[in-house]
């Protein structure tokens, strides 16, 4: 059997839930929060770095620009009929194309990016996880070795955790 | 915040939106054996059409664009505000978007999803729809990028997709949660499977967060471009009426007036059957109202900006069509688009009426009808009379082109139908959002 443990605490209060994050961090815990809906405050509190999500973005942004922009201008080349007495690489024309795949294909990088930061789909793995987290309750899952179980659940007993309890960790 | 939403709490949001959920009663069976038949109806007369050919239609020289672009445009129209409010509104930080703009992006969806048969229905021969699409064949014969026409099918298709992905991305949340609260197996699976596993971690909401507002910020583009690549199908062409460049910024301003209206016909009867009172309150209907009522003023504008550049431009062509607009054989099209899309909505000015729940239902049905009209009476016109007499002529409706539209709005009702009994169709995430927080020290709620 596995050493890593889960102490999972269920919280009603958004102050409680801070607070026994900040003991949590201040005792080099490891931990995960969950919560009903985005709290910005919440987010603040638990990690301060940015998402990369617009990496993504970026990347696919660039992407389609190009590829709209050579897709239309290749086609124009293998298939040189003169339409409208426009030239056959009609660049204002082309615009319009550039500007739509940039956008796709930024949409579409975003969601890529979205999945991969957030793990997704992951429908079996939820250490910890609740189902009241998604309706009114807060939770916090501090994982650690068997040995801290004791540590952790007292801590986040005097937090104020309307329940505390123990799992298989991660 | 509305007072009312001051008021609820998390549980209290849950509760209202799943409930929603629940095993369907036989007013929603009724709802959706119309919408069905009206599907069934419109598909048969697609059939007679593509068996017996574009006759079937009233489609005849030279009024080649009829009533299936006229729709096309109508539900593109109708597709633009979910956009708008979903993601112009969210970058705004506008708060009255929370309990509508689920079902605003749902009607985007299927509003695209309805218009883009049109294009399919009027070539005639749908089954060579792919040639718009740029594939390798070994005539190397490719789509030309100069049309509007292929603009459309990119501006369409971006959209389309841009906007299914904005709102499947923001349902995730919301499906984990009906997840967690049904007691059906098979829903169970189903919402296990859809919200992907979503857990509502710290980390999930951080990359969500980031994820959503690039979205937003993606899809704002795509609310002034859709409906202005649409405008250019007309714009780019010289015939009187629709050579003007205008029409972008007034294509846009009308969709978002009619796709507001929509949002509020359809708003209504679900905020009344699954007593949503406290949810969608007061307010959001004001905020709705003063939004028609803008764009209303904008439209006007645009219409008001049309005879004036027709008289200034001294173009005969231009100044006739103008003429003929308002008193040629379409008149009635016309007047009844100023009556529905100009003058009704200024009764929005008395304020007891932005609130007045059945006066603003009315209204909003009385706005798609002036839009539709709208786009009847720039299509219709312009085409009927071109710049030489000799090609001047007129239009004979078909029961077959009655019949399909009324068609599209059962296929548009029919997937409304569905989605509000199987997906949250409030976002319970974004309501809670602006829902204070429980404290135990003060603020929020218990």
């Amino acid at each position: 059997m596995s050493n890593a443990r889960a102490v999972v605490g269920v919280f009603t209060y958004l102050d409680d839930i801070m607070g026994a994050i900040d003991r949590v961090k201040a005792q080099g815990g490891t931990f995960r929060v969950y919560a009903p809906t985005y709290v910005a405050e919440l987010d603040h509190h638990t990690d301060t770095t940015r998402s990369k999500v617009s990496l993504f973005t970026a990347t696919g942004g660039v992407l389609g620009l190009v590829g709209g922009f050579a897709l239309a201008i290749l086609c124009g080349l293998d298939w040189p009929l003169r339409v409208s007495a426009k030239e056959i690489v009609a660049i204002p024309g082309y615009f319009v194309i550039g500007y739509e795949c940039t956008i796709l294909l930024g949409a579409i990088a975003t969601l890529l990016g979205l999945l991969h930061f957030c793990r997704l789909p992951d429908i079996v793995r939820k250490v910890g996880y609740d189902p009241r987290f998604s309706l009114d309750k807060f939770g916090l899952v501090v994982d650690c070795a068997s040995s801290e179980v004791t540590n952790y659940s007292k801590l986040l007993e005097d937090s104020g955790a309307d329940e505390v309890r123990e799992e298989d960790g991660l | 915040m509305a007072a009312a939403e001051s008021e609820l709490t998390y549980a209290e949001v849950d509760e209202a939106v799943n409930n929603m959920l629940t095993a369907p009663g036989p007013g929603w069976y009724l709802q959706l054996i119309i919408c069905v038949a009206l599907v069934l109806l419109g598909a048969s007369c697609w059939t007679a059409q593509l068996l017996n050919g574009m006759g079937m239609a009233g489609i005849a020289h030279p009024i080649m664009w009829g009533v299936y672009i006229t729709n096309f445009v109508f539900w593109v129209g109708i597709a633009h505000s979910g956009t708008l409010i979903s993601a112009v509104l969210y970058l705004f930080r506008a708060k009255f978007r929370q309990p509508i703009y689920r079902l605003a992006e749902a009607m985007t969806v299927f509003a695209v999803m309805t218009a883009g048969l049109f294009p399919l229905i009027h070539v005639g021969r749908p089954w060579f729809a792919y040639w718009l699409m740029p594939y390798p064949n070994e005539r190397a014969l490719w789509p030309n990028f100069k049309s509007p026409l292929v603009w459309d099918v990119f501006a369409i298709s971006t959209y389309f997709t841009v906007s299914a992905v904005f709102f499947m991305v923001g349902l995730i949340p919301d499906i984990a949660s009906a997840r967690d609260r049904t007691k059906c197996a098979v829903r169970k699976f189903v919402y296990s499977i859809t919200s992907l596993g979503w857990v509502g971690s710290n980390r999930q909401f951080k990359h969500y967060s980031a994820a959503y507002l690039l979205f937003a910020a993606l899809a704002t583009p795509l609310v002034v471009s859709v409906h202005s690549v649409v405008s250019w199908d007309f714009a780019m062409a010289i015939v009187p009426g629709w050579h003007a460049t205008i029409f972008p910024p007034y294509f846009v301003a009308g969709a978002i007036f009619s796709g507001v209206a929509m949002v509020i016909t359809l708003i209504i009867p679900m905020r009344k059957v699954f007593k949503l009172e406290r949810i969608i309150t007061g307010e959001h209907f004001e905020a709705m109202s003063k939004l028609i009522l803008l764009t209303s003023g904008v439209v006007t504008y645009a219409y008001v900006t049309e005879f004036y550049t027709a008289w200034f431009s001294n173009n005969s062509f231009e100044r006739f069509q103008f003429w003929f607009r308002p008193f040629g054989d379409f008149w009635i099209a016309f007047w009844g688009m100023t009556f529905c899309n100009c003058i009704a909505p200024l009764s929005l000015w008395y304020a007891p009426l932005r609130r007045n729940i059945a006066f603003l239902f009315c209204l909003s049905i009385i706005i798609n009808i002036g839009m539709w009209l709208e786009r009847f009476n720039i299509i219709f016109t312009s085409l009927a009379r071109e710049f030489i007499p000799a090609a001047w002529g007129g239009y004979n409706f078909s029961w077959v082109e009655v019949g399909i539209t009324l068609g599209a709005f059962g296929w548009f009702g029919m997937w409304m139908t569905l989605f509000i009994k199987f997906f949250p169709a409030v976002a319970i995430m974004e309501v809670k959002e602006v829902i204070p927080a429980p404290r135990r020290h003060g603020g929020g709620h218990h």
